[in-house]
């Protein structure tokens, strides 16, 4: 299956690079059929990537405070707010730019699957995660692999 | 295994997009503020590091604009280490630029500004939306949009090395010449883009000018402020993103001050208020007189509208006709209504186009000499260009080893945070009255934001990848009565 692993953070925000960390580790496995994109990229712009692929899997950070950091969260498109009536330029996210791909008929990958990274800090200009995260993610390298190579995904 | 949960939608970083309403003992609106989360350290980040890295580090700074960042990086390097790029090199970063400003007005016009000036001001809700948007253009026109903005990026990816953080500017010129094969697919980018930048303000003129409801709200007097205008102008005085001076224009459109970009702390001053790390700039020689408009405050405003108001047209000639166009219809200039940024929105496209052609179609591109290699001691350096959303400052300062020991930054839209919470005021006290509040109060200030479109501390890419904008109701003791929120 034709994989895109999307790998989505600022490189120079603390944990905020904790999905681009997890991504070039993965791409350092150099797997079959799969490619590995690390971005800063926002909404709309991220269309242009995922158009002909049929899986895509994203690695992201998020902030809930209410899990540990490192701690792994596995989200469906659905579970992401909509933003198609955005107040400004970053108000447009990766579920809305899907949405409009499909409703312009291109070739939208039939699978995606979000992995979310519990942070801690990502308002911190810095180029390294902070201690907790970091110390996360070889186990988190390893879990998405795993998927990734069952090439079923777990619904 | 991975959890799973399902986002709080509004989980997010503190602060963002939120916005503070005051009201007064009789439940009045007495002041409104717009606060961002502060992004901390970015100062002590750089200093240390060799001032060559400041064009890779500050594209990082925005997932939206992060080529501004790199140009204006590139030219502060210029003054920093002394050094004048030979011109294929300064047209070639133009080049680059153009591209850039042209896909990002695309984008904000169709998807930001769509919402409420194609779907319609009245329309409901649920079809204020970018998916409404296509459905009024029609699915053909949506992927023109795709299309050309893809390729638009396709030549800042080419030249700039990479299309999220470009990577080509070193002070002195650009790593990386044209190729004649590249040229001209660029050429052949920009004549559709010419095309594509018509076709949008054909549209505009379709669904906007022909509906006597949509103008109204545009020249009425919400959101309408009589400020300052700032924008880079070259020497004619006409528009430019990439260099010139910075011209400053009075309410009533008369030339207030023109500066080179070395001299801008003379002109600029910073005020700060207790509720917020966000530096307010004014107009030193004004003064501060507040959060109000006219003559006597220094508030000054940036982007579209403002580069119009700040110069005396545009320098290529389908821009022109529109941007003549554009003053008739409203009036004459300079023109202060806030949603009329929409309408420079497309004239700038269509200047942008225009000049990227221009400059592709330039024998000059293809020489391969793009950089004179630095030979001077670096000391200090200021590079202003124009960004998507304003006037944006660099201000490095090295030791005589290239190793920076300070910078200052003036981003875009900080420019233009004054007047964002003075449109917030103006369009909260029409809507909330004797502590009752409008459903309305949403709408008119996500309106307001969208003409602007903020973007500020924007850095952070986190889940749900978009920014919930969020209205606290505070009564006199500062206790909220009420949130409302668009999640």
């Amino acid at each position: 299956m034709k994989t895109l692993i999307l790998g989505i953070g600022n490189p120079i925000l603390t944990d905020d690079a904790a999905g681009i960390c997890v991504a070039n580790e993965i791409k350092k496995l150099f797997l079959p059929n799969v490619e590995v994109i690390e971005t800063s990229l926002s909404g709309i712009s991220l269309l242009d990537y995922v158009v002909g692929y049929e899986r895509l899997i994203i690695i992201d950070s998020i902030k809930t405070e209410k899990e540990a950091p490192g701690t792994l969260y596995k989200l469906k498109l659905e579970d992401i707010g909509n933003s198609a009536t955005p107040s400004y330029s970053h108000g447009i996210n990766i579920r809305t730019a899907i949405e409009l791909g499909r409703k312009l008929g291109y070739k939208i990958p039939k699978i995606i699957e979000i992995y979310a990274i519990e942070i801690k800090d990502n308002t911190t200009f810095a180029e390294e995660c902070t201690p907790a995260v970091k110390s996360k993610i070889p186990g988190i390298v390893d879990e998405i692999t795993k998927i990734i190579k069952s090439d079923s995904p777990p619904s | 295994m991975a959890k799973r949960i399902t986002i709080d939608p509004i989980t997010r970083l503190e602060g963002h997009g939120k916005i503070e309403i005051f009201l007064n003992d009789k439940g009045n609106v007495e002041k409104a503020f717009f606060q961002v989360p502060e992004l901390r350290g970015f100062e002590k980040f750089s200093e240390g590091r060799m001032a060559e890295e400041m064009p890779r580090i500050t594209p990082k700074i925005c997932g939206v604009c992060p080529t501004a960042h790199h140009m204006a990086s590139g030219k502060a390097l210029d003054d920093l280490f002394h050094v004048t790029p030979p011109s294929s090199a300064k047209k070639i970063r133009e080049l680059i630029n153009s591209a850039f400003m042209a896909e990002d007005h695309t984008l904000h016009f169709f998807f930001l500004g769509g919402p409420d000036f194609i779907v319609g001001p009245q329309a409901p809700a649920g079809e204020r939306n970018i998916l409404g948007v296509i459905q009024k253009v029609g699915l053909d026109a949506g992927k023109k949009v795709i299309n050309i903005r893809k390729r638009l990026r396709n030549i800042i990816t080419k030249q700039g090395g990479r299309v999220i953080h470009p990577v080509c500017n070193l002070p002195g010129g650009v790593s990386k010449g044209v190729t004649k094969e590249d040229r001209e697919e660029y050429i052949q980018t920009g004549k559709d883009a010419v095309e594509f930048a018509r076709f949008a303000l054909k549209a505009f003129e379709d669904i906007v000018l022909k509906n006597k409801e949509y103008v109204d709200v545009i020249v009425g007097d919400i959101y309408k402020h009589k400020t300052y205008y700032m924008g880079l102008v070259d020497e004619d005085n006409k528009v430019n993103f990439y260099d010139g001076d910075i011209r400053v224009v009075d309410p009533e459109g008369k030339e207030f001050a023109k500066f080179k970009s070395r001299e801008y702390l003379n002109h600029i001053e910073e005020h700060v208020e207790p509720w917020s790390y966000i530096k307010f700039p004014y107009l030193k020689d004004v003064g501060w007189k507040g959060f109000v408009d006219g003559k006597d405050s220094g508030v000054y405003r940036v982007a579209p509208l403002a580069r119009l108001n700040a110069s005396d047209g545009m320098a290529t000639p389908l821009a022109q006709v529109e941007y003549e166009k554009m003053y008739d219809i409203l009036g004459g200039k300079p023109v202060h209504n806030t949603l009329a940024y929409h309408w420079a929105r497309l004239v700038e496209l269509l200047y942008a186009t225009e000049r990227l052609l221009e400059l592709a179609q330039d024998e000059e591109i293809l020489d391969p000499d793009v950089r004179n290699i630095p030979t001077a001691v670096p000391d200090e350096g200021i590079g202003v260009v124009e960004a998507p959303r304003g006037t944006l400052y660099h201000h490095y300062k090295t030791d005589d080893n290239g190793v920076i020991t300070g910078v200052n930054l003036i981003v875009a839209t900080v420019n233009n945070a004054a007047s964002i919470c003075m449109s917030i005021e103006k369009a909260a006290k029409g809507l909330i009255k004797e502590g009752k509040v409008s459903e309305e109060l949403l709408n008119m200030v996500e309106m307001a934001f969208r003409a602007y479109d903020p973007c500020l501390a924007c850095a952070t890419h986190s889940l749900p990848g978009h920014m919930p904008l969020e209205i606290n109701i505070r009564d006199h003791e500062t206790n909220i009565i009420e949130t409302v929120r668009r999640l």
